[in-house]
């Protein structure tokens, strides 16, 4: 009987087809993408210590007020602000050292919502994916605290023992010849490990800074500048907060492959382009007497190096962070899937490219702002054929 | 071998699509059940607005069941039957979700359900006549069964598509229908394709379920039907997406099937034309089903014509509050917005909601969702756009007519835009000629 008089008195509201909807909003897909992040936070923070937490703090908080201010001042709240503004942050914590003072990420982050979303007009229209603008933008501002050489030659990472409380000052300096990787290590008393970051080994090798041991080319790389593959893998090599654990970060990646937020096509895409742009493309073969074509089919006293050589440019540096969190942005990448490899192809070539023979650090970052930038060609490019149509 | 293919299913199809959750479950086992008139029918006189038809009883007259209430004034409408034995109280009219406000008669049942004797001389000799006279009609597109089959012989086609699929949630009559008289419906798309003459039958049904496509399948043995078990990717039911799936043919931007040769008959036609030859009765019923969440009993039913939405409610018994009701399939139906609504022969569900599905748009993300999961291939983000314009370019017109309504890009939207509500806008507006139905006939 209470039924009945329920739909007698109902007053139902017209609407047009469809009137179910299917799972996702945007909240989940943020929401999503910022717990992909905080998988990948939360290692950095374990390999990092105190210090990576507070960036990544700082560079959320940032974000969130920054997006709050620019919410205020265009008199009304940004639409998906809060997920959106924190997942920049986040991903902007990510791409900095643990040992940058608290202002970088504070100041990075609000850059990124200001000037990378906001002036673009807000979720949904801006062109480079934000956190990016904003890391590119610090990164020349605070040249002296961003940049690979100088004083910053070397960094520090955790020694075992220190995970998740260690500070990463005072750190005993490694001796990377003699280093057989951090696991093999005793704990020291130091809490931390100061040494080369690998990816800036491997471009000293590619402008030719790493003498040939005799006519062995790549072995005085890999045996003398480089900690051992799987530590790279792991994470416990200095670099960026989110972009040493490769582990995290196929973690995080298969998770939102799983939900459906990224395609799969990206990042395979992606790292496939990049290990063969590392297998192909030559070096500089020391004293500059020619290149060195084919990297990846050298082999020295019966060991695959070139090989070696291709893993570790896949997994040292800015990549996987770029290829499972970066360069993912729905926003900044094609529309279709055939477009996006065309997309993430472009980004992995232009990352090792840029790594063998450019000057600009970062240049997985600045591999994806160019490739944002061609984003339009390319979904002009992959449009799809319309049923019954000629194709155009 | 034959089983490895039936589990991996069919190879050919569409670009596009999306397999959806089902909500199934609750109707799918359940036998029809047949609904007997105990309240006042609200027969409507005439299903469309511009159909013509004469009142042939008058008010205080009584009835029996399958006497004609209304006879077709020309080929473009069709007859309408009381649907049980009564007393005609006045004639008024009615809401009707499709059509908007109807003639009906409204028939006090007097208990009896008594029916027409079978040797009435209405009875033609012809099959399409016989159609005719039992007011046999196909509810997408809305026309007489007839008609239907008359512009399928004048456009030439070669192929007859039966479209036992039912790829949208929620809906089983079909699946019902196939379960309980695989027989039956075999039978009558060899009539009908022996009135069209075609060159191939085909039987569109899911392969999902498997044991019912067995079934028919094995009815159809020496026969000259071919059952064709499709994946049931949604909007594989679309007569657009069926030609493309079964014949590889496309169909023109706002064209139908019968501009490449084929026509698709939807069951519900093939089961109102079964009725009306074999069992000798007119259209007086339909077989609906009625789910949601707020249903008590959901189930597929076997509804008097004109029964108002409030009399099957509390024949199915409501759990609570509705919300929302919407009339035909969750993608692709009108939304109910008054509860004297009553129930039509081209019927095919009724959903009762608990809850308004309501959400703030956002901006687009670009996620590229609607592109990848739209059956024909067009921009749906970029043809929402055109609501702000007041003309545009043939090839934007083209996509707009190529659109087949069938929703999946507002349905997958995760910034919840109203995309494909937009996109049936601006068809309205910017192509000339057009109406709200292009594309689904």
């Amino acid at each position: 009987m209470k039924a009945d008089l329920a739909i007698q008195e109902a007053q139902w509201v017209p609407r047009a087809a469809p009137h179910r909807h299917g799972g996702s909003t945007h909240v989940d897909v943020m929401g999503s993408w910022t717990l992909a992040a905080g998988i990948v936070g939360l290692c950095g923070a374990v390999l990092f210590g105190p210090a990576a937490a507070k960036v990544l703090l700082l560079a959320m908080l940032a974000g969130i007020g920054a997006d709050f201010v620019v919410g205020y001042a265009r008199g009304r709240p940004v639409v998906g602000g809060l997920s959106h503004a924190s997942l920049t942050g986040l991903l902007l914590g990510l791409t900095l050292p643990a040992t940058v003072p608290w202002y970088v990420p504070a100041i990075g982050a609000m850059v990124a919502v200001v000037f990378g979303k906001a002036l673009f007009g807000g979720l949904g229209h801006f062109v480079w994916q934000p956190a990016l603008v904003g890391r590119v933008i610090i990164q020349i501002v605070f040249w002296p605290t961003l940049s690979l050489g100088g004083d910053n030659a070397t960094a520090p990472v955790l020694a075992p023992g220190h995970l998740l409380i260690g500070r990463l000052e005072p750190a005993v300096q490694v001796d990377m010849p003699g280093y057989t990787g951090w696991q093999r290590l005793p704990r020291p008393d130091e809490p931390a490990l100061r040494m080369e970051r690998p990816v800036s080994a491997l471009r000293a090798f590619a402008e030719g800074h790493i003498p040939p041991d005799g006519d062995l080319l790549y072995t005085p790389l890999l045996r003398d500048r480089l900690p051992p593959w799987e530590d790279t893998v792991f994470g416990t090599v200095p670099g960026p907060i989110g972009a040493t654990c490769v582990l995290a970060l196929i973690v995080a990646g298969l998770y939102l492959i799983y939900r459906g937020f990224l395609r799969w096509q990206l990042p395979t895409a992606m790292l496939a382009a990049a290990g063969l742009a590392a297998a192909l493309l030559p070096i500089e073969s020391g004293g500059g007497d020619g290149w060195d074509w084919f990297p990846v089919f050298a082999v020295e006293q019966g060991r695959a190096v070139g090989v070696a050589y291709v893993l570790y440019h896949v997994t040292a540096g800015e990549l996987m962070l770029g290829a499972f969190l970066l360069a993912g942005d729905m926003t900044t990448t094609p529309m279709r899937a055939r477009g996006q490899i065309v997309f993430a192809a472009g980004v992995g070539v232009l990352t090792v490219f840029m790594r063998l023979y450019g000057v600009l650090e970062g240049e997985c970052y600045w591999s994806i702002l160019v490739m944002n930038t061609l984003v339009g060609v390319i979904d002009r490019r992959t449009k799809r054929d319309v049923l019954g149509m000629e194709p155009a | 071998m034959s089983l490895l293919l039936n589990l991996l299913g069919p190879r050919r199809g569409f670009e596009g699509g999306l397999f959806m959750p089902e909500f199934k479950a609750a109707t799918a086992r359940r036998p029809i059940e047949n609904i007997t008139a105990d309240r006042a029918l609200f027969v409507p006189l005439r299903l469309a607005e511009s159909w013509q038809t004469d009142i042939v009883v008058s008010q205080g007259e009584r009835v029996v069941r399958g006497q004609r209430l209304a006879t077709a004034c020309d080929g473009r409408s069709a007859h309408v039957h009381a649907p049980t034995s009564g007393t005609i109280a006045q004639f008024g009219r009615v809401w009707t979700p499709r059509e908007g406000y109807l003639p009906c008669a409204i028939l006090e049942p007097d208990g009896r359900n008594e029916s027409v004797p079978r040797s009435l001389a209405w009875m033609s000799d012809s099959f399409v006549g016989q159609l005719t006279d039992r007011g046999v009609i196909s509810p997408s597109p809305l026309a007489p069964a007839a008609e239907v089959l008359r512009r399928a012989s004048a456009a030439g086609v070669t192929e007859l598509i039966v479209s036992a699929m039912e790829t949208e949630p929620y809906l089983t009559a079909d699946l019902r229908t196939l379960v309980e008289q695989p027989g039956r419906l075999i039978d009558m798309t060899c009539e009908i394709a022996d009135a069209l003459g075609v060159a191939r039958a085909l039987f569109a049904m899911p392969y999902r379920h498997r044991r019912v496509v067995k079934r028919v399948t094995a009815e159809a043995q020496g026969r000259y039907v071919e059952v064709a078990a499709l994946s049931n990717r949604y909007p594989q039911c679309h007569p657009v997406m069926l030609v493309k799936t079964l014949l590889d043919r496309e169909v023109p931007p706002g064209g139908s099937p019968l501009d490449v040769g084929a026509v698709v008959i939807p069951l519900a036609m093939v089961r109102m034309a079964a009725e009306a030859i074999i069992d000798d009765i007119p259209v007086t019923h339909a077989t609906i089903t009625v789910a949601g969440d707020a249903v008590e009993h959901a189930g597929t039913y076997r509804v008097p014509v004109g029964t108002p939405l409030r009399a099957l409610c509390d024949r199915v018994g409501l759990l609570g509050p509705v919300g929302q009701c919407v009339w035909g399939g969750p993608l692709t139906g009108i939304s109910i917005t008054r509860d004297d609504a009553v129930i039509t022969a081209d019927t095919s569900a009724i959903l009762l909601f608990s809850e308004f599905e309501a959400r703030e748009p956002v901006p687009c993300i670009h996620c590229g969702w609607c592109i990848e999961d739209c059956p024909v291939g067009v921009d749906p983000a970029l043809l929402a756009q055109l609501e702000s314009e007041s003309s545009t370019d043939a090839l934007t017109v083209a996509h707009l007519r190529a659109c087949i309504d069938c929703g999946l890009c507002s349905h997958v939207c995760p910034a919840s835009l109203p995309l494909s509500a937009t996109i049936q806008r601006s068809r309205r507006r910017l192509v000339p000629g057009a109406s709200a139905a292009e594309g689904g006939a």
